[in-house]
């Protein structure tokens, strides 16, 4: 259905690049007029309207794989791509992550009781020294959402840590997150402890965090880099891509 | 007339806070300077140079005896307050940030909001305000000695945490106001206490960053506080916000506060232009790539950029990492001397 939703509608005027207008609207297009309401509510942080909705989605016998997709993971697609070009903040994501927790929280328990094979498995912690993990969970959230399995460590996270996460659960990815410029480096120091015990080809690692760049991530030696928790999703799915094509080989 | 040296280290920073004409640009960190190299060098680790006035002071000074800088930063960290609210702590050791666990925020809302009266006895403020006594006694008016108090926006991070303090101010932001109102006495306090042991400045760090929210969130919450800060607080202030900071630059040129100490994501020429001739500013070698993982070419390439731009104080963007090289940071003052000399 083509967005009917006015306020759907004037959201996803702040989408401009042809890719990603194309790839959300396909997403919105596919689900009715209750998908862009719950879409819209998302937006603009209304959690309550979102559990709401969610409820009376499933209530109706829609697909929880349906309601995800075509419902929450299109709203948050139009919030990461206003966040990634300023038009909105860290508070304002927060509010639509709200929205988004409050939408899974009857999505998810479907979902695991299904028994799907998940994309990929990764581990995902905020570096030693650092307590920052707003930008992580956002990042946890979409990748779940997206398919992924991803075992959250937490803050403060040391490299040993990491290194028995990843080898408990059966990590595809490493993926670590630092706000500060003086816990960045600590990236580094993990990857090179993989090193040091022999595993630094089991795993991809991914980087980010607010301060931290491409740039930075190569010196590091990372595999991956993303500056938001989209392009997070998308880097995530190529490395794992690489992973299932060198295993291939 | 060939460039010569007239001033003291302090003549020069008071003189760049006050517009007033410099020999040359100073070099200062109103955040900090201290690195594991410096606390082996004058055995005051971490964490305890962070608790103790007599270590606190011994790595201090290393910004200046050591490294050639224009001022010494007694407050390393930006938990010191926060501590004596009764947050919850991770030292750590030597190599490490100490930082205040966010996780287990102390208040829930403004009725929680009380700085307590015995505030500035508390061990953690002891050891900035008696450091700064020390600094005073034993350098005298050679050096500029910065202190530092945290504004009401990073406190209530720590007090709420994050997360639960942003959405606060999407909910409710009149609440928000009322307790940033609350908070900036703790500013107040401490800033007062540490002009009365001896600070020349004081640098004000209030995390209202690009990174987390926008230039008109600044203008909202936070300007009219700054400036009533400005107006205040009986000496220069520098106020420091990490991350994408140009959209609010020209809310901050506003404020009467003396200089801005700004990060590398924002380019010095672009930020010269932002403020316009309203403020001073501080800053911005890059931390994580130039300083910690670059060389000292590298590092005088940006200082050049910085003072072409006019940049008044040449300052590494914010704390630096723990493990950067000393020859990366006795480049600073290096690169502004040669580039003094050749222009001046």
């Amino acid at each position: 259905m083509p967005i009917v939703h006015e306020g759907l509608a004037r959201e996803f005027e702040y989408v401009t690049r042809e890719d990603e207008r194309e790839m959300i609207l396909e997403q919105i297009e596919a689900g009715d007029a209750l998908m862009q309401e719950m879409a819209y509510s998302l937006i603009t942080g209304n959690h309550h309207a979102v559990d709401e909705l969610t409820k009376q989605a499933l209530g109706e016998g829609r697909e929880a794989n349906d309601v995800l997709d075509e419902g929450l993971i299109s709203g948050m697609a139009v919030v990461g791509v206003k966040f990634r070009d300023n038009i909105i903040f860290v508070p304002e994501v927060l509010i639509a992550a709200r929205a988004m927790k409050a939408g899974m929280a009857h999505i998810d328990p479907i979902l695991s009781a299904s028994g799907v094979e998940p994309i990929g498995t990764a581990v995902f912690g905020t570096v030693k020294g650092d307590l920052h993990d707003i930008g992580k969970n956002l990042c946890i959230m979409m990748m779940r959402g997206a398919g992924f399995v991803v075992h959250d460590l937490g803050v403060d996270t040391k490299p040993d840590e990491f290194m028995e996460a990843a080898d408990d659960n059966g990590a595809d990815l490493v993926m670590m997150s630092a706000l500060l410029t003086t816990t960045m480096p600590n990236m580094g120091r993990t990857i090179i402890e993989f090193e040091d015990m022999g595993l630094r080809d089991e795993y991809k690692f991914m980087t980010g965090g607010a301060p931290v760049t491409q740039e930075f991530a190569d010196d590091m030696g990372a595999d991956g880099y993303a500056d938001n928790a989209i392009t997070c999703v998308e880097k995530a799915k190529e490395l794992i891509a690489m992973l299932r094509a060198a295993s291939a080989e | 007339m060939p460039y010569a040296e007239t001033m003291t280290s302090r003549e020069r920073v008071m003189n760049a806070l006050a517009g007033l004409p410099v020999d040359r640009p100073p070099v200062s960190n109103p955040t900090n300077v201290a690195t594991v190299e410096l606390m082996d060098m004058v055995d005051a680790p971490f964490p305890d140079a962070c608790r103790n006035p007599e270590l606190n002071a011994q790595l201090a000074a290393t910004g200046y005896t050591e490294l050639g800088f224009d001022s010494i930063q007694p407050y390393f960290t930006i938990i010191q307050e926060s501590s004596a609210l009764g947050c919850e702590m991770q030292w750590e050791q030597k190599d490490n940030w100490p930082t205040v666990r966010m996780s287990n925020p102390i208040w829930k809302g403004e009725d929680d909001v009380k700085i307590p009266a015995d505030f500035l006895e508390h061990r953690d403020m002891k050891s900035v305000t008696g450091a700064i006594e020390i600094l005073k006694k034993q350098f005298g008016d050679e050096v500029a000695i910065i202190g530092k108090s945290m504004g009401p926006w990073t406190l209530a991070y720590h007090v709420f945490g994050v997360e639960t303090f942003l959405l606060m101010t999407i909910d409710d932001p009149d609440m928000t106001m009322r307790i940033l109102d609350k908070l900036k006495v703790a500013t107040y306090l401490f800033a007062d206490a540490q002009i009365a042991a001896g600070a020349d400045a004081i640098c004000v760090p209030d995390h209202a960053t690009g990174d987390l929210v926008s230039g008109e969130y600044y203008k909202r919450f936070l300007q009219d506080i700054h400036t009533e800060m400005a107006e205040r607080i009986d000496a220069p202030l520098i106020l420091h916000i990490c991350g994408q900071t140009l959209d609010r630059m020209p809310y901050i040129a506003q404020t009467g506060m003396a200089a801005f100490h700004f990060d590398s994501r924002n380019d010095p020429q672009a930020a010269m232009d932002a403020v316009d001739g309203g403020i001073g500013l501080v800053g911005n070698i890059n931390n994580p790539e130039t300083l910690y993982s670059r060389g000292p070419a590298e590092v005088r390439k940006e200082v050049y950029a910085c003072l072409e731009a006019g940049v008044q104080m040449i300052a590494p963007e914010c704390a630096i990492p723990l493990q950067t090289k000393l020859q990366n940071l006795l480049a600073i003052p290096d690169a502004v001397k040669d580039w003094s000399a050749e222009r001046l």
